[in-house]
């Protein structure tokens, strides 16, 4: 006969950065996959107590109620340079943004680039949906071509409403950004490689290497008028044709010892194991 | 032991204050008339390992430096009249989120891209709030290269004390001159900052933000506000008055137009005329009660500015009628001269009824 | 555009093509929960649904949870292999998945009850 003699293992649980609270997100939304990830990793790399986080306007300024890390709200598009302000006061402090299609691409697209340009070692996720959902599915900078939204009720139009922007591949072509990758949440493998380059884009700012950008492709259900499960199909099909995953740059493989700001490498507490659990509580 | 005494460029003098008030960060983009402050930052900020960013814009920079000073971090930014106008946004956000700060408007001709001559005609952009929502920003105004050096520390004191953005409001001359100071300089101490934030390390995690969603927690916040404001205005009125004792015309002006109305009451006392000269160095809050008091026993008003009119506005409210007020002015970095001022306090003169002297009406 | 809306059987895991469900291991304990699952705050988006390569989850359209929403079931515990698909996709972290627990051929009794329980809803470490 056969028998126990241990509990059974947890082989998943919601990570310890992440509030035990419901979202507002519409069923289906991506952030709540994103925001997890980011939980995670920060929480697998200990950073929780050493983050100081930015935070959008668009569907996740309430961000800072879901992940358990100091937060600085942003007016709309300027995450970019309120990190940059964080960066430069507190060199010992991780330093990480999270913005909208709207926020980044549209009305905070100088503040990125040039957060970029700089090579501020921050740590940029950038979750693209093609649409403005806070504010009731507007088009946004990266609203594909004959997509329907409630300012383009007839389409995507070139001639009226011009063409979306690939902003992470722009971005990429800058010295300063030391890692540009994009990740998707159409499955559970599209998950796990965007949570690899999220920890990827985090280990290059720890090493002081440069910028660095995750660009997330997610879904929005009601603003693209889809069930979650078709807008899911959507995302995995239509939406990453246009905006294709993987890694576009990565200059810390191509060169770890060209840069850094002087202080070399500094390596994250916990680090060394890799914890599959939480972190320790945070305070 | 006796300050240094040099001869000081005024955008340089205010940014030395800042470095030697501990003056952690610096955030700006050139413009003129305060290209120099920036320049000055640029070199000696880097030599002390403190923090220097020429933004790509206006709007960066403020926005950096709200990013900064929500870490408890000392923090200046310096930009002239259109520069200001793109840090109209940042600035409420600083005000609702209660982040101090100290921002220099070295203040030029406009609107609009305007000239480069001096002006005070951001005055009502300064003292009305400047950004949108209901909050009020504390503004002092220095009339010379020393006092500016003084209103420097004085100006992050009160940012600290208050949580609570602080605008230093200079013109081209001050910012451009150069005048003979002690170096004066001073470091406040910094105020306990258990709302900054740093990560969240042993203690609850922290969200320096001015959304209140809801109506009913976003009035109680305003209130709040309200209270702190009223709160500052019952204690942060600064001002200076001369030859106020037996004035019968008292000229209302500040900076730069204080100065040319000092040489003219020193004329127009020369030719028998009472005059006094009624400067308010905090503009917001308005030294309202002080003006009233003594507007109750002249003759008349003459309100002095860089401007088609901006401060005459809050003097007609403080005065509430009691006396006649003249206004002369002129905008587009054209300095009223100290004759001008004559002829106008003798129009006004002429114009009103006597006091006895040192009497009230 | 779509005009109908896709049944969750349209939407299937590439996975389940592939390979069809294998079953667990023999001698799984009776009881033994591979999931647990915060049912108050699912929002009935079936994204899981899909995504299961086994088809052990549904929508219980029986129960309207505090949101307002059909929260999912695993509706065929014996299908489910641990595999995590479905906490991976779920944007409300609804699931806490476990592993069965290792067995062994001695000792009966009191760790078999207290293996069950540590397998019981809402348990997270």
């Amino acid at each position: 006969m056969s028998t126990i003699d241990a509990p059974p293992r947890v082989i998943f649980e919601s990570p310890a950065l992440l509030a035990d609270r419901s979202t507002h997100y519409c069923p289906g939304c991506g952030h709540g996959v994103v925001h997890r990830l980011v939980a995670e990793v920060l929480g697998e790399l200990g950073l929780g107590p050493k983050t100081i986080a930015v935070a959008p306007v668009g569907c996740a300024v309430f961000i800072y109620d879901y992940l358990e890390l100091d937060f600085i709200e942003a007016p709309h598009g300027r995450a970019p340079a309120v990190a940059t302000g964080v960066r430069r006061v507190r060199p010992d402090a991780f330093v990480l943004t999270y913005q909208g299609d709207g926020d980044l691409a549209a009305i905070g697209t100088g503040e990125i680039v040039h957060a970029a340009a700089r090579g501020e070692p921050i740590t940029a996720v950038f979750v693209n949906n093609g649409v403005y959902g806070m504010t009731g599915g507007q088009m946004a900078p990266t609203t594909l071509l004959g997509q329907r939204t409630t300012s383009t009720p007839t389409g995507r139009q070139p001639a009226l409403h011009g063409y979306p922007i690939p902003i992470t591949e722009m971005l990429a072509l800058l010295p300063g950004v030391a890692y540009a990758a994009r990740g998707s949440v159409a499955d559970a493998g599209s998950i796990g490689r965007t949570k690899a380059y999220l920890r990827r884009a985090c280990e290059v700012q720890l090493a002081r290497a440069g910028f660095a950008i995750v660009e997330v492709i997610s879904n929005c259900p009601v603003g693209w008028g889809m069930t979650p499960l078709e807008s899911i199909e959507h995302l995995r099909t239509v939406v990453a044709a246009a905006y294709p995953p993987g890694v576009l740059v990565d200059r810390l493989k191509e060169a770890p010892a060209a840069r850094g700001g002087g202080a070399g490498r500094v390596e994250a507490p916990g680090e060394r194991q890799r914890a599959t659990g939480p972190a320790p509580a945070e305070g | 032991m006796n300050p240094r005494r040099t001869l000081m460029k005024g955008n340089e003098a205010i940014a030395e204050a800042a470095i030697q008030a501990g003056c952690d960060a610096y955030f700006g983009y050139p413009i003129t008339p305060q290209a120099e402050l920036l320049e000055w930052m640029a070199r000696r900020m880097p030599e002390l390992g403190r923090v220097f960013v020429q933004a790509e814009s206006e709007l960066g920079a403020i926005n950096m430096a709200l990013g900064a000073a929500a870490t408890g971090a000392r923090v200046l930014v310096s930009s002239s009249s259109p520069g200001i106008s793109l840090m109209a946004e940042a600035m409420s956000y600083l005000a609702g989120s209660e982040v101090p700060l100290v921002l220099v408007n070295v203040m030029r001709g406009g609107p609009g891209l305007g000239s480069i001559g001096p002006s005070q005609s951001d005055y009502l952009q300064a003292v009305k709030g400047h950004g949108h929502g209901d909050y009020r920003t504390p503004v002092l105004a220095p009339a010379s290269v020393a006092e500016a050096i003084e209103l420097v520390p004085t100006a992050f004191e009160l940012a600290e004390r208050y949580r609570t953005p602080v605008i230093i409001l200079a013109d081209g001359i001050i910012g451009q001159a150069m005048e003979p100071v002690e170096e004066r300089f001073r470091a406040p101490e910094r105020a306990p900052a258990d709302w900054a934030v740093g990560g969240a390390d042993g203690r609850p995690p922290r969200v320096v933000k001015s959304l209140h969603l809801r109506n009913e927690d976003l009035d109680a916040h305003n209130r709040h506000l309200q209270e702190k404001f009223r709160t500052i205005a019952e204690r942060e009125v600064r001002w200076a008055g001369e030859q106020l004792d037996d004035a019968e015309l008292v000229v209302v002006a500040y900076g730069t137009a204080a100065r040319v109305a000092r040489t003219a009451i020193h004329r127009a006392r020369g030719s028998g005329l009472r005059a006094g000269l009624f400067r308010p160095i905090s503009l917001w809050p308005f030294p309202s009660h002080e003006l009233a008091e003594i507007a109750s026993r002249i003759q008349g008003i003459l309100v002095v500015e860089l401007s088609m009119g901006q401060l005459v506005e809050d003097v007609r409210l403080a005065v509430e009628g009691r006396v006649p007020i003249a206004f002369e002015g002129h905008a587009g970095g054209v300095v009223p001269t100290p004759g001008e001022v004559v002829d106008a306090l003798e129009r006004l003169a002429a114009a009103t009824v006597p006091v006895p002297a040192g009497g009230s009406r | 555009m779509l005009t109908a809306p896709l049944e969750a059987s349209e939407l299937r895991s590439p996975l389940s093509a592939a390979s069809p469900t294998p079953h667990p291991p023999e001698g799984r304990p009776p009881g033994f929960r591979p999931l647990s699952i915060r049912t108050d705050r699912c929002k009935g988006c079936e994204l899981c649904v899909a995504a299961c390569p086994h088809q052990a989850l549904a929508l219980d359209r029986s129960a309207v949870n505090p949101l307002g929403y059909h929260p999912v079931r695993l509706i065929d515990p014996a299908a489910c292999t641990s595999c995590a698909i479905c906490a991976r996709v779920c944007p409300d972290t609804v699931f806490t998945v476990y592993a069965p627990p290792r067995l062994s051929a001695s000792r009966p009794g009191a760790a078999a009850s207290a293996a069950v329980a540590g397998a019981g809803e809402g348990a997270l470490r």
